[in-house]
């Protein structure tokens, strides 16, 4: 079942088109990947599927809600995590989850707050606000905000980054149960090595047009890898290496 | 570092828009040349001169107030945007050098937004209004002076707050108290205390002493080279500020806004922690509450210093306390970025509406002690009712205008001329109509308390329709650029 169907998306800055004509659809149960060099389109595009940005024309809907009509409904059903990672100044790890839990209006928070703050090691920083914060920190706190109230689906811009190699880790181990247990992850991400292992179906993008789409399985020719695929989706030689090794 | 500048303000309304400010200052100025022979049935040339004076050195004052925001600029991430501010951490660049190089580029940056245009305006009507050129080079070299005098002092109080918040409340009391003590004894003079007065008030047309004129001229240089150099030695250079630990406080601050529901009364709880976390409190009453004592000094000066009956009365002191909170909006919306709202689901207008409601909390008990204050000061306490009502109304039709007009962006959109000019309009013709009104008050009293419930009604239903309208009008605007 499609849980994420965007028909041609365009966004124009301006005279720039950040998005031209973007038509994508994730299904319920996917780990999608979505991917392209710096300026593609790949924020811009999870921007106005989570509700957050308005696309020129074109129409999208997540879990079955009109992301123009009701963005305040999507963004009660799903957990966004942005590429910048930006925390209330002044709030504690512990204060941005109370604050988030009653946005949210969250049942048994006290638990959910420790849960999560236990997850991401946060406890030891307890008292530290915000702009105190290692940019790991606050990448910590980003997402940990983003899975409080357990959606069904999460939106990742740059999960990994700034993230240490233990964190990252949890965090994949943490998203494949999650996809396990039935939910659907749309992840924007350059670190391609920990995204070819996590996706079963990706999207490139390049100066705002889709250039290649469906199962990576399908994607990838004979020995080929995510990065090869990358670089030959976007129209670029692989720069040094094996370029044929595919990471296991 | 002045591209820069330019580019963050031209960057919300468009360089065109943006430019059109200087061009409005211009054509005010012009057109204000051209009446000035009228104005001066009403109001003295050296009053004007005075007021151009003391404006400048408010302004100053408010310009310079960046050595508060400057460790902010460093702690604090500007969504996606990097300033040259932060080259300490990158380049091989004092701090020292970066923030004097701040200074400057403020003074220049403002000069040119504002004194500039303002002089060119006048030049321009000189012909026609048959005022002397050399008047009006004279008059920019005092407002100049004038407008760094009190961004030096307010760079070096600023420094000071960052360095040690008591030796900052001293300074701030230590000047108040001298326009206090002037207020009711005449000492110190004004032009003792804004040297740059004394300039002015020695030159055509107001005199012809020119050596006098250049030992005030000299006086003000050297007290703003003075402050600024106290501000350079004295700013902090240690870039990497200790982090404090912090109580959880918000689920306390949540139990006690009990009045409130829902999602309203989280998003109030995590306002009123900001304020209290990043210590804008002080510097909203100190922005709020200067531009009060220079006002209450004003109403009592002219009454009472200058004794000019123009009857400055207790509400037309309640209606400019009123159009004086816009400030405090603006500082509202400056305490944070608010990109992680766009995560929830939270709207634009709900935080406005949040955040007027914080000013009111904010606002009201300071505004009120001050009308009070001042009715009892002119003897005035049988007004006091009418100007309570006055001061309430116009402060809430004010922060619901401007939020209405600004959204969370006050600052910068208050450099677009087209919301300028409404927001000019909206302001001035109200005032204009209780200042008027209310100077009517001891010829008619029946009459001019009728015109003032009339004009009140009117703002009552402006409010309603302004507050209502911030829904459909922020209602599609992201948190995030």
């Amino acid at each position: 079942m499609a849980v994420i169907e965007g028909r041609d998306l365009v966004k124009d800055y301006g005279g720039m088109k950040a998005l031209d004509r973007v038509s994508i659809t994730v299904n319920e149960g996917d780990f999608f990947g979505f991917f392209g060099p710096n300026g593609a389109g790949k924020t811009t595009l999870i921007r106005i599927l989570t509700g957050q940005l308005e696309p020129s024309s074109g129409s999208a809907t997540v879990m079955g809600v009109d992301v123009v009509k009701e963005p305040m409904r999507v963004k009660e059903l799903i957990g966004i995590v942005p590429e910048v990672e930006s925390p209330p100044t002044y709030l504690t790890a512990y204060e941005y989850l109370y604050f988030v839990g009653k946005v949210r209006k969250l049942d048994k928070l006290e638990d959910r707050i420790d849960k999560w703050l236990s997850f991401f090691d946060l406890l030891e920083k307890k008292g530290t606000i915000c702009k105190d914060m290692s940019k790991g920190m606050r990448q910590k706190v980003m997402l940990a905000s983003a899975f409080i109230h357990e959606p069904k689906m999460l939106f990742l811009d740059e999960p990994f980054i700034n993230l240490d190699p233990i964190y990252q880790r949890q965090l994949r181990e943490y998203l494949e149960g999650f996809v396990e247990k039935g939910g659907t992850v749309f992840m924007a991400s350059h670190i391609l090595e920990i995204s070819e292992r996590l996706c079963n179906r990706l999207a490139i993008v390049n100066l705002g047009k889709v250039v290649a789409e469906g199962r990576i399985e399908d994607l990838l020719r004979e020995g080929e890898n995510l990065e090869r695929l990358f670089l030959r989706s976007v129209g670029l030689k692989a720069i040094g290496g094996d370029p044929t090794r595919k990471t296991s | 570092m002045l591209k820069e500048e330019f580019r963050t303000h031209s960057s919300y309304s468009g360089k065109q828009r943006f430019l059109t400010f200087p061009l409005f200052v211009l054509i005010l100025s012009f057109f204000s040349g051209l009446t000035l022979e009228r104005m001066t049935v009403q109001v003295p040339l050296e009053q004007m001169g005075v007021f151009a004076n003391l404006s400048s050195f408010l302004y100053g004052l408010s310009v310079g107030a960046f050595g508060v925001m400057g460790r902010e600029y460093l702690e604090r991430r500007h969504g996606a945007s990097n300033y040259l501010v932060a080259m300490p951490y990158l380049l091989p660049l004092s701090f020292r050098t970066t923030f004097i190089g701040i200074y400057l580029r403020d003074a220049v940056f403002y000069i040119l937004l504002m004194l500039a245009p303002a002089t060119i305006g006048l030049a321009l009507a000189a012909p026609i209004a048959g005022f002397h050129l050399t008047s009006i080079g004279l008059l920019f070299i005092a407002v100049l002076l004038s407008f760094m005098f009190g961004l030096s002092l307010s760079f070096m109080a600023s420094v000071v707050y960052i360095r040690n918040v008591p030796a900052f409340l001293g300074i701030t009391a230590a000047i108040a108290a001298l326009f206090v003590t002037h207020s009711f004894f005449g000492v110190p003079a004004l032009d003792v205390m804004v040297p740059s007065l004394g300039f002015q008030m020695n030159v055509r047309p107001f005199g012809d002493d020119y050596g006098t004129a250049l030992l005030y001229a000299a006086a003000v240089a050297v007290a703003t080279t003075v402050f600024t150099l106290l501000a350079f030695v004295l700013v902090q250079v240690r870039i990497n500020i200790a982090s404090r630990m912090h109580e959880d406080l918000l689920p306390r601050i949540y139990g006690h806004v009990g009045f409130m529901k829902g999602l309203n009364r989280t998003l109030i709880a995590k306002e009123f922690l900001d304020l209290r976390r990043s210590g804008t409190i002080a510097k909203m009453f100190f922005s709020f509450v200067l531009p009060l004592l220079f006002l209450s000094f004003t109403t009592w000066y002219v009454n009472y210093g200058l004794a000019i009956p123009v009857g400055f009365n207790a509400v037309f002191y309640a209606a400019m306390v009123g159009f004086v909170g816009v400030m405090m909006y603006s500082w509202l919306n400056n305490v944070d970025l608010a990109e992680y709202y766009s995560l929830l689901p939270v709207t634009v207008p709900q935080l406005i509406k949040i955040r007027i409601l914080v000013f009111l909390f904010l606002t009201l008990g300071i505004s009120t002690f001050f009308v009070v204050a001042i009715s009892i000061l002119n003897g005035e306490t049988e007004l006091l009712w009418l100007a309570l009502i006055v001061m309430f109304i116009t402060s809430l039709y004010t922060v619901v205008m401007t939020a209405y007009l600004t959204g969370l962006k006050t600052n910068t959109f208050l450099f677009d001329t087209s919301v300028l000019m409404r927001f000019s309009v909206l302001s001035f013709f109200p005032d204009l109509c209780l200042t008027i009104l209310s100077f009517s008050l001891l010829a008619d009293w029946v009459i001019a308390v009728a015109g003032i419930a009339l004009v009140l009604v009117m703002l009552s239903v402006a409010t309603v329709l302004f507050f209502r309208g911030i829904d459909m009008k922020w209602d599609r605007t992201p948190f995030a650029a």
